[in-house]
């Protein structure tokens, strides 16, 4: 995808999703090209699609196609994954007697597909996780509001009888996965930031725009090295593909949801406070997919154990 | 083995980093430190210079310097590769070798080029050291208020032979090794502010010249007071323009923001690398976490650093952007050490060994990685107003 290409779908990308309103943005999103255009072209639409979802604060169900497609399937609106539970990332099933059991959360895919996809342990780095499609009838799906009920979350149960069906890269889909949540989760920062920003500038107090006070603008500046360094993370992931880059890029999105949305809520004050104003459903949605395939603070302590154990921190990404 | 002169004119980045490090490989008994580290400021100065002089023998010094001052041309990153290659190996201090990044490129850009291709090459060859003489008792961020002025020694400043300089500079870095001084000085009258400076290149040896050292919280005299008292500098010393110097201080920043920040973050690694091997293995719950959140606040530095470097290979212009990468050079190096000082307390707090002294001494120096270079709050001033673009402040 040229620069032309990219800033065209970006384009559409944020008109469809405007033209959606508060209804779920699947729709939105096939007219677009998706899946199609994730099979084509991963890289820049992961990148695209998901930054805009995360800006426009939408509900969609796209991250079981990212998943599917790491997983090396077709993406398609029938087929529902199951995802790990929350904070988690090892595959959500095992396999044991010739039954699947397996527990964890779905998207609201959960509600409409045909099947779903149930990727069945180690997810070790073994590479020697199973997969068993399921009807989705046979699993118990059950909506969590949660903090964030627009995220259209359920935890989901499986007990059904099944068997395996060769071995799926599982660490491949994670790393993909992180990728979009992490866009997504850029997206999100931004929306909050541009928020704030406005804020700062049309809100006056001692007779001036609080944007004046450097008390204000150094949050605002703070916010902004975060997003930035999580958009660099997301470059680097893009550019070095790996289950670490992507994990870093992930725990890097977790600690700039934090920040921003700890600094932003700050300068939003009272009107940040409020479900009149925009900036909460942000902050609910950046709470919610820092915990999809691991939150910030489960990777790091991960990273950490494992460059402890190895004795080596190494550099991932050069020049 | 191929040494720097034999990989071409122009190698890729990825050829330059493989071949380097199988010659440093190579080369390593030779270039090791003849000190234990960290060792005194005189030995890592000795170090540098000898490590300077092996490596523009061997050409790799060259690579990514301009033909005209005796380099080898090709891409700036070249010369970032080695720079970070030297620091990740502790063959020598990043703060110290990167000041050829803030120095050498000034007198390329704005010294007339006979005087350019004279002086670089002793620079790069460790044959000279020079210094920054930028900041002033009075001038720590707000440089444009800089006193130490210069005045024409006869006639008026488009005729002058020589100019004549008084005043005094602080936090200049190795001047009791230098050579040379890129000074900054006023030109114009005293509320001209940026408008009124002049950059010079002055010889250390000139009658007038007094360097004072000053001990750090580190222990280290790398900082001095240097005092300007009617020193003669000739006319064709003038860097850039008469009142030309702001630009050339200004010029300064992308290669400051980039080529010096990629060293100091693989000498970063290197250090969390070696907390690792201090820390694994002790009855600590908290290591891997900690030495995690390091390494995450590291790579998202890593990352961004290496966006700035591409854009700078790719042509563009380095602007106020790079204020970011400022803030986070500076959390990043902070996180690593107060990684040290929680995981080994007793290390930083107690231990006399010569390791104990460098862990020490590194972990009060990451105190200044937010004062140094424009403070962490300067750095958000000019996000705020050039980036978040919310106007003037109060």
């Amino acid at each position: 995808m040229d620069a032309t290409e990219r800033s065209m779908l970006e384009a559409a990308a944020h008109d469809a999703f405007a033209a959606a309103g508060d209804r779920p943005l699947d729709d939105a999103l096939a007219t677009l090209g998706w899946p199609e255009m994730l099979v084509a072209e991963p890289r820049d639409s992961i990148d695209v699609v998901f930054t805009a979802l995360g800006r426009a604060n939408g509900a969609a169900t796209a991250l079981d196609d990212v998943v599917a497609a790491g997983l090396g399937l077709r993406p398609r609106p029938a087929l529902a994954v199951l995802l790990p539970g929350f904070s988690h990332w090892r595959p959500p099933g095992r396999l044991e007697g010739g039954r699947v059991r397996a527990e964890g959360l779905a998207t609201a895919r959960v509600t409409t597909a045909g099947e779903l996809l149930v990727v069945c342990g180690p997810g070790d780095g073994s590479g020697a996780a199973h997969m068993v499609a399921v009807p989705v009838a046979a699993a118990a799906a059950e909506p969590r509001r949660g903090i964030d009920p627009g995220a259209g979350l359920h935890a989901v149960r499986v007990d059904h009888p099944a068997e395996p069906s060769g071995t799926v890269p599982w660490d491949a889909a994670v790393a993909l996965a992180r990728r979009a949540l992490g866009h997504q989760i850029a997206g999100a920062a931004r929306a909050m930031l541009d928020l704030a920003r406005a804020h700062a500038l049309d809100r006056v107090q001692f007779g001036r725009p609080i944007a004046r006070f450097q008390a204000v603008r150094h949050r605002l500046a703070e916010a902004l090295v975060w997003v930035e360094a999580l958009e660099a993370s997301l470059v680097a992931a893009a550019d070095a593909p790996g289950p670490e880059t992507a994990a870093l890029a992930k725990a890097v999105a977790g600690r700039a949801a934090a920040a921003v949305a700890a600094h932003c809520q700050q300068v939003l004050a009272g009107i940040g406070f409020t479900t009149d104003h925009p900036f909460h459903r942000h902050l609910r949605r950046a709470l919610v997919l820092d915990g999809l395939f691991g939150s910030a603070d489960a990777i790091a302590l991960d990273l950490g154990r494992r460059l402890v154990a190895r004795r080596r921190v190494p550099t991932l990404v050069e020049l | 083995m191929r040494s720097g002169h034999d990989i071409g004119r122009s190698p890729t980045v990825a050829e330059f980093r493989d071949r380097l490090h199988e010659w440093l490989d190579a080369h390593a008994a030779e270039l090791a430190p003849r000190h234990p580290l960290p060792g005194t400021l005189d030995e890592q100065v000795a170090q540098m210079q000898r490590v300077k002089a092996i490596t523009y023998e061997a050409g790799w010094m060259r690579h990514g310097w301009p033909e005209r001052v005796g380099g080898y041309g090709g891409s700036p990153v070249l010369r970032t590769e080695l720079g970070a290659a030297l620091a990740a190996r502790d063959l020598v201090d990043p703060g110290l070798f990167s000041l050829v990044e803030v120095l050498a490129p000034t007198l390329i850009d704005f010294a007339r080029p006979e005087l350019a291709a004279q002086v670089v090459p002793r620079l790069l060859s460790g044959a000279e050291m020079w210094c920054q003489g930028f900041s002033e008792p009075g001038t720590g961020s707000d440089l444009a208020s800089l006193r130490c002025r210069a005045v024409p020694a006869d006639g008026d400043a488009a005729s002058t032979t020589a100019w004549v300089v008084n005043g005094q500079k602080v936090w200049t870095s190795l001047a009791q090794y230098s050579d040379r001084c890129v000074l900054l000085a006023r030109t114009g009258d005293a509320g001209s502010r940026h408008r009124g400076i002049t950059a010079f290149f002055v010889d250390m040896d000139s009658p007038g010249i007094t360097v004072a050292p000053i001990e750090m919280i580190n222990g280290v005299r790398e900082f001095c007071e240097v005092f300007f008292d009617d020193v003669v500098v000739p006319a064709d010393r003038v860097l850039g323009e008469v009142d030309g110097g702001w630009a050339v201080a200004m010029s300064i920043l992308p290669y400051e923001r980039s080529s010096c920040f990629w060293q100091r973050i693989a000498f970063l690694y290197r250090r969390l690398e070696q907390l690792v091997g201090l820390v694994a293995g002790t009855e600590d719950e908290r290591i891997a976490g900690v030495v995690g959140d390091a390494y995450v606040q590291l790579h998202a530095l890593r990352a961004r650093s290496r966006v700035t470097q591409h854009r700078l290979a790719s042509g563009e212009t380095l602007g106020a952007e790079t204020s970011i990468d400022k803030v986070l050079v500076a959390a990043a190096e902070q996180a690593v050490y107060d990684a040290v000082r929680r995981l080994a307390p007793a290390t930083v707090a107690l231990d006399d060994s010569p390791e104990g002294e460098r862990w020490r001494g590194e972990y009060l120096y990451s105190r200044a990685a937010t004062i140094y270079g424009g403070t962490a709050e300067i750095q958000r001033n000019i996000i705020a107003r050039r980036l978040l673009g919310l106007g003037a402040d109060d």
